[in-house]
């Protein structure tokens, strides 16, 4: 059985952990941060709940989601470039402002890349957790190449 | 005629792959019985795109184009340049045309586990990992595409989990990753002392570096693309992981990933040290000399198909680089042809080892053995195998009319022309060691009697499944004598992509660097070496 502080830490820290990742997304692109450390940060609070509450819980819930996840992230790292030669060329940005209840936000295409990869370091990283927080699973045989 | 192209065109051979990569992962999240059509469908579609666009583009540059564009829009140096001209369009072509060729082959023989494991994806990462490594105009983009090359690559080889993969892709990711680290050391001297890593720059500011930094970052990029291209003596990785994997793996690998490595060596020594290629041209010459002899003797020693032709990828390695060191000696056939030649002898060898690799690869999967003394009399089984492994194997070997039989008199040609005996010599003896080898590795698989417990598990297969492990070899086999047959035609083809290639004036023309702001154009060289190099 895993540790009871642990679970209270995991209860007050990861949420928090969750909203410092977002706003480290967010800042990105003028500030330090941006989506590579946001999705490390991302995946560091789901590892907290990894060890808190065991693998399999977290397993169960998002398991098959995370390489998907990292297909969707990979998509969007390649469709945000792709916008850009609508207006020029690859990789060419595009960005809207807009103000929304007083506050000029800006939103463009160098986010969207961002979150992709945000998305993608997200996948592959809890991935590699939750592979590493298991404990050796027993390998099917190997089958050889043959016919189907 | 004149053409002209977006520039933008360039990101395709990059954006194709990657983008149906993504969307095939995605769909990892259906049950594997609809995700894997679903991802052979996609593949498809990503190889028939990558192929269309490589074909302009080969057009476009063959007949006289060159092409250069800038991520972003960016002005060199400060973005990312991508650069297409003949020879990258050779390459974008060819390892297109070879990916195509074998997912027929991939989706007749591979087990469902791979497939569900997500190798359609992880072969278009491949792709887009090589496209990126011809396509870019920028040293360190340079080093992350051979990074994408190596993960891809890692994922494919240990597809399937089974002990001798997992063996056999730890020494292929250690020994690549000792390559990689100096492509990236070579890198970090480049930026320190160049104060740039955009190529056409470092083309224009090398001469100015001292002669002795230029020779250490030469010496960088030589270890670390030969060791890509598994040049003597750093080809240790790949006898050691090549005969692993599934052979559809193995036949993707033989046509990219060493030829990869050679074209890196292609791009930058006539780009970057051109001085140095003249200069050094004993040690490359005993370097190929080398690579051609050890990988030909290892191969007289190995038991298995798969081990046997990984040895004969070694020693053909040899010979590009024999063609890459006469490039720039002045011959009566004009200067770059050897390089023209080492283009054409590089593309050969991908059309014909990944032929012979697919033809073992089938007689493997079909008999569920790569080993010689348990294999034999297959002729009579399958003798349309039987005749294309024989045209293939003597492709291989250089026997006319095949393309090898070209490539290997054009290199014969120049090094006479250019009084280089010894290298002649020596390549003229490993190509009878080859064919030795060969004759001995087709009379093992389709001569003799046919062995009683082994039988073939075609017997029971549909005959689509047949056709379809068989297309590769067969289109490559053709392509091999169309190439043979129509030799001149193809030289001038490469002839072109040669010039171009050792253009270095054009490069840096086409790439269009602009002036850095408060420093005097092509000035900064010299005000960065004066305060990098005043230190003792």
């Amino acid at each position: 059985m895993t540790e009871i502080y642990l679970r209270l830490v995991d209860r007050v820290l990861t949420p928090l952990i969750v909203v410092l990742a977002i706003s480290l997304f967010l800042r990105g692109h003028d500030y330090p941060g941006g989506g590579f450390i946001a999705g490390l940060t991302f995946a560091a609070a789901i590892e907290l709940t990894i060890l808190a509450r065991g693998a399999a819980p977290v397993r169960r819930q998002i398991g098959r989601y995370l390489l998907p996840l990292a297909g969707f992230g990979l998509l969007l790292g390649v469709t945000a470039p792709l916008l850009g030669i609508y207006t020029g060329g690859f990789f060419k940005s595009i960005w809207v402002k807009f103000d929304l209840l007083g506050v000029t936000v800006k939103v463009g295409t160098p986010q969207l890349f961002d979150l992709g990869v945000m998305l993608v370091v997200i996948g592959m990283s809890l991935t590699y957790l939750l592979n590493l927080s298991e404990r050796g699973k027993e390998q099917e045989s190997p089958v050889f190449a043959g016919h189907r | 005629m004149e053409m002209s192209l977006p520039p933008t065109i360039l990101a395709f051979p990059v954006a194709i792959p990657l983008a149906f990569a993504a969307l095939g992962i995605v769909f990892q999240l259906m049950r594997p019985t609809r995700a894997v059509p679903m991802q052979q469908f996609l593949a498809g579609i990503a190889l028939v795109c990558n192929l269309a666009v490589a074909s302009v583009l080969l057009v476009f540059t063959l007949s006289g184009g060159r092409l250069a564009f800038q991520m972003g829009l960016w002005p060199a140096p400060f973005g990312i340049t991508v650069y297409a001209d003949a020879l990258t369009a050779i390459m974008l072509f060819f390892v297109g045309l070879l990916s195509l060729l074998l997912l027929p082959f991939a989706m007749a023989s591979l087990d469902a586990r791979r497939e569900r494991q997500g190798f359609y994806p992880m072969a278009l990462v491949l792709l887009m990992g090589a496209n990126g490594a011809f396509i870019t105009g920028d040293l360190f983009n340079l080093y992350v595409f051979y990074e994408v090359l190596l993960m891809a690559s890692f994922v494919l080889l240990a597809l399937g989990g089974t002990p001798s993969q997992i063996n056999g892709s730890i020494r292929y990711v250690v020994l690549n990753l000792m390559g990689s680290i100096l492509l990236l050391l070579a890198a970090g001297i480049t930026y320190g002392t160049l104060g740039t890593l955009n190529m056409a720059q470092i083309a224009e500011r090398m001469p100015l570096a001292p002669p002795a930094v230029t020779a250490l970052i030469a010496g960088l990029l030589l270890v670390a693309f030969g060791g890509k291209a598994a040049l003597f003596p750093v080809f240790f990785w790949l006898p050691s992981s090549y005969h692993t994997p599934h052979p559809a793996v193995t036949a993707l690998f033989s046509g990219v990933l060493t030829k990869v490595g050679m074209y890196s060596l292609f791009r930058t020594f006539p780009l970057f040290f051109p001085d140095l290629l003249i200069a050094w041209q004993p040690l490359l010459l005993v370097l190929a000399g080398l690579t051609m002899l050890v990988g030909v003797l290892g191969a007289f020693a190995q038991p298995t198909i798969r081990r046997l032709l990984s040895f004969h990828i070694i020693s053909q390695i040899g010979y590009m680089l024999m063609g890459l060191a006469v490039a720039l000696i002045p011959s009566p056939f004009g200067v770059g042809f050897g390089l023209a030649v080492a283009i054409l002898f590089l593309v050969h060898n991908q059309l014909v080892k990944t032929a012979l690799l697919t033809g073992g690869g089938q007689v493997e999967i079909e008999m569920g053995t790569g080993k010689l003394n348990e294999l034999g009399g297959l002729v009579s089984q399958k003798p349309l195998l039987a005749v294309l492994f024989f045209i293939a194997a003597f492709s291989l070997a250089g026997f006319p009319p095949t393309s090898g039989f070209i490539g290997k008199l054009g290199l014969i040609e120049v090094t006479f022309a250019t009084d280089k005996w010894l290298i002649a010599g020596v390549s003229i003896f490993v190509s009878l060691l080859t064919t030795m080898s060969m004759i001995r590795l087709w009379q093992y698989i389709f001569w003799g009697k046919p062995h009683t417990q082994r039988r073939s598990r075609s017997e029971y297969a549909p005959s689509t499944t047949q056709a379809m492990l068989l297309t590769p070899t067969a289109v490559l086999v053709v392509l091999s004598l169309l190439i043979g047959i129509f030799g001149q035609r193809a030289l001038d083809a490469t002839q072109i992509a040669a010039s171009q290639a050792i253009d270095r004036k054009a490069y840096i023309e086409t790439v269009n660097l602009q002036p850095t702001p408060g420093v005097q154009a092509s000035e900064p060289s010299a005000a960065v070496l004066g305060t990098r190099m005043s230190a003792p």
